[in-house]
């Protein structure tokens, strides 16, 4: 049994999912590759459109790398830094996947990539300062770490998950980070831990790759730290999914896993954080997966922040004309509508398409694989009929808030309706939270 | 290193997430379905010749040109529904013996696109609610209640090209690969075997001396082999039982069949074959599964019979399964299976109808609702309350 067990791994712990072809296997072998700075930079000036930031450098100032750019206003707002020395050559406006256009620093790299010197000495800081200093930010929700921590530390939590699940299909950024760097990765998971206090903390790593799952182990051993190994059948890697397979607990619709005593981090704030406080450098680059039937050179790339995307493709190659380009995984990522498109400090992947997806919808067929699939045991061709209703009961909307977004029903549907689609667009209509995947609010 | 490629589309002709898709469309399951069936017909051809053939087609075409009229009338697309119309009408083929006569196919076919499409939208089987329809109407030629009639089926020799109505009875049937005299004509006349157990199971075949199942499985019964591939009187898809595993298997190797469905559709048969009583000499004997008679295990050669001896591997492989018309959950299509197989051996023993095993398809089709209600699964942090859904 126990060779059983070896062979076909735990089991799922949430109904429904779907192991999805996962198309890593172009990137997953390739080492990370840190792409040279080697054109002007549109650098945004904030992380977020409604966290304020001052910018504090005039045009024509030599900048160094990791010299800050702006300085936060608020306590909630985290200062940007300059990914390599130049000089500011304007101030102008950036656009962003994820915020439209946001102001920019326009920045000429002179090629020496000067940084600003390392200080070892932060330990007479505070802990969150220094998360706050260097802009350590938290991708989903899309939060700057130290708001996080605040947060964690109020509600009172008391378990820690490190989410490096990365189900969806080509995303291998966070693999990759945990084959060449595992025990940076534990060691600020130590740290993090303690400064949340939590009674456990645990990094939930695909079961599928074996020996990533043995090394972990291996660093962890003696750390209060546990590798819990999960098979990777998407959506896993959803927040809300991994507080219920390894914690048995149920987030309520609309609500977030702090209410059920947990914090979940993404591994790329854990990579950001361990940055800021192994290395004092400040967060100014991003690590993305590129990948898609149109890449020539697939890959992971630590590109700098405000890299335009169009130079990105160029420094990879393209081999087909792209259909589609998408910011993120391919199930919940964000579409790339904008040619000027910017790499921001939160993106994780730059997807191009030779095909672009446009469905043809027929009527439904009732096949019920949306619904055999749905993780939280929805049903989305009766979530759609709400949308030509003109209101909604409160049983309705707790349904339409218990959607996480995850986009498998679209995925799976035979006659191709647009249902995740149709459901996000109603729960935005009856007032509900916006996207989780872009969510504002943890 | 070039980057004429990046002419990305603008915001308004990108899709929102997700980006990819699965992949299956409609048009890919009713195609694995109909290769599926195909293969079957397929197998029905060469065992029933080429009047299995003018049946199948004729099913498809009639199908085909219904859906189309319908789509024209209701002012629908047509090109997608045509694969559909096609499956139907050979899944209505595959339930008719190849001796009908052309109307009745035409008849069935117009009956299951306006009765099973139009009328209940297919959540009852379409091609199955064609069959029991025209089985009431042409009571003649599809032996409505199972009267003592016997069936064709080709001779040795004469595969393929065999004409079916030219039939003749044998003397002393050895099986289908053990005839041996050529009788002179095209195709044996026999008894169904499903005919046999019915009779059997209602105390129809006459005791030799203390001995009750081997009169059956010598004199009555087909050699159990003959079930196997085929060669046994029945509808053209009923009885080719290897060929639907294949089949069966094919879909489940696509995805578009759960095995659990087929599997347990056949155990639950198995099992109630096993247990529920037959009646000989005038008492009901239960678990005929037991029963030894002579040292040989006459019992268990009872209930394989039941497996194979038609129309039950066509139901639990090519019917049963239908996307529309089967349950959602895997629980629930495990309750849809066990209906369906106690269903089967019930109506097969104690039933006077034929076709038994579309009765209990169509029978548990319209109890898929109420398991899809009792199957629900709870949403995730609503506990109870999201048991009872929108």
């Amino acid at each position: 049994m126990a060779i059983l067990s070896n062979i076909l791994g735990p089991r799922k712990g949430f109904d429904g999912g779907l192991f999805l072809p996962s198309h890593k296997s172009r990137t997953a072998r390739r080492p990370i590759e840190t792409l040279p700075v080697d054109g002007p930079l549109r650098v945004p000036l904030t992380v977020r459109r409604d966290l304020g930031t001052a910018v504090v450098v005039e045009v024509g100032q030599r900048v160094l790398a990791g010299e800050r750019l702006s300085r936060s206003i608020g306590q909630e707002a985290v200062p940007v830094h300059a990914p390599t020395s130049g000089r500011i050559v304007g101030l102008d406006r950036a656009w962003t996947p994820q915020d439209g256009y946001l102001p920019c620093a326009a920045l000429e790299p002179d090629g020496r990539d000067e940084a600003v010197p390392q200080r070892f000495g932060w330990e007479d800081e505070s802990f969150i300062v220094q998360l706050a200093e260097k802009g350590v930010i938290c991708p989903r929700p899309w939060q700057p770490l130290h708001v996080v921590i605040k947060q964690a530390v109020a509600a009172g939590v008391t378990d820690l998950i490190v989410n490096a699940m990365e189900t969806e299909p080509y995303l291998t950024a966070d693999l990759r980070t945990l084959i060449e760097e595992p025990g940076r990765i534990i060691d600020t998971t130590c740290e993090l831990a303690d400064a949340l206090g939590v009674s456990r903390a645990v990094v939930a790593v695909p079961y599928r790759h074996r020996a990533v799952v043995k090394r972990m182990q291996a660093e962890a051993v003696g750390r209060h730290i546990e590798i819990a190994a999960l098979p990777d059948a998407y959506p896993q890697c959803h927040p809300v999914l991994l507080v219920k397979s390894l914690l048995e607990r149920e987030v309520a619709p609309g609500g977030s896993v702090m209410d059920e005593g947990a914090v979940v981090l993404p591994l790329g704030a854990v990579r950001g954080a361990a940055r800021a406080l192994l290395d004092d450098r400040a967060v100014t680059h991003a690590l993305l997966t590129v990948a898609g039937d149109a890449v020539e050179r697939a890959g992971i790339y630590r590109v700098a922040v405000g890299t335009p995307m169009r130079r990105l493709a160029r420094r990879v190659g393209l081999v087909s004309p792209v259909s589609a380009a998408v910011c993120g995984g391919p199930l919940t990522g964000l579409a790339l509508g904008n040619e000027e498109a910017v790499v921001t400090a939160e993106a994780t992947a730059l997807l191009l398409f030779s095909t672009a997806h446009r469905p043809v919808p027929s009527s439904c067929i009732r096949c019920g694989w949306c619904i055999e699939d749905c993780p939280v045991g929805l049903d989305p061709p009766a979530l759609m009929q709400l949308e030509s209703r003109s209101q909604c009961s409160t049983a309705e909307r707790h349904y339409l808030d218990a959607c996480i977004d995850c986009g498998l029903c679209s995925h799976v549907c035979p006659t191709q309706l647009p249902l995740a689609e149709t459901i996000r667009r109603t729960r935005l209509r009856f007032g509900g939270r916006p996207s989780c995947n872009s969510d504002a609010e943890p | 290193m070039t980057d004429e490629g990046w002419s990305i589309p603008q915001q308004s002709l990108t899709r929102a997430s997700p980006h990819r898709l699965g992949g299956s469309t409609h048009q890919d399951i009713v195609r694995a379905w109909l290769f599926a069936a195909g293969l079957v017909g397929l197998c029905g051809t060469v065992l029933y010749g080429p009047a299995a053939l003018k049946t199948l087609l004729l099913g498809m075409v009639s199908e085909v040109v219904t859906e189309a009229g319908v789509a024209l009338a209701t002012r629908r697309q047509i090109g997608e529904r045509l694969g559909r119309g096609a499956l139907i009408g050979l899944l209505l083929g595959l339930t008719l013996p190849a001796t009908v006569p052309g109307y009745v196919t035409v008849v069935g076919s117009v009956i299951s696109i306006l009765v099973g499409r139009v009328v209940f939208g297919g959540f009852l089987n379409p091609a199955l609610t064609g069959r029991v329809i025209v089985q009431f109407l042409f009571a003649g030629h599809l032996s409505l209640s199972g009267a003592l009639a016997v069936s064709p089926v080709l001779a040795l020799g004469h595969q393929l090209v065999g004409d079916i109505t030219r039939g003749g009875m044998v003397q002393d049937y050895q099986g289908w690969f053990d005839t041996r005299a050529p009788i002179g004509k095209a195709a044996l006349l026999l008894e169904r075997p499903v005919q046999a157990l019915r009779r059997f199971a209602q105390d129809g075949v006459a005791a030799d001396g203390d001995l009750h199942y081997t009169p059956l499985l010598r004199d009555v019964l087909p050699p159990w082999q003959d079930t196997l591939f085929g060669v046994v009187p029945g509808g053209i898809g009923e009885t080719p039982t290897l060929m639907l595993i294949v089949a069966g298997l094919y879909l489940i190797y696509r995805g578009y069949l759960r095995w659990q469905l087929p599997a347990v559709v056949l155990a639950s048969a198995a099992v109630a074959a096993s247990i529920l009583p037959v009646q000989l000499g005038g008492t009901y004997h239960w678990f005929p599964v037991l029963a030894v008679e002579q040292g040989h295990a006459v019992g268990l050669a009872y209930v394989l019979y039941h497996l194979t001896a038609g129309q039950l591997m066509l139901g639990a492989f090519l019917l049963a399964g239908d996307v529309t018309a089967s349950p959602i959950r895997v629980h629930g299509q495990l309750v849809f299976a066990v209906g369906i197989g106690v269903l089967t051996i019930f109506m097969r023993l104690y039933g006077v109808l034929s076709g038994e095993c579309y009765w209990s398809i169509l029978i548990m089709n319209a109890l898929v609702g109420t398991i899809d209600r009792w199957m629900k699964r709870p949403v995730l942090g609503m506990g109870d309350v999201g048991l009872k859904g929108i």
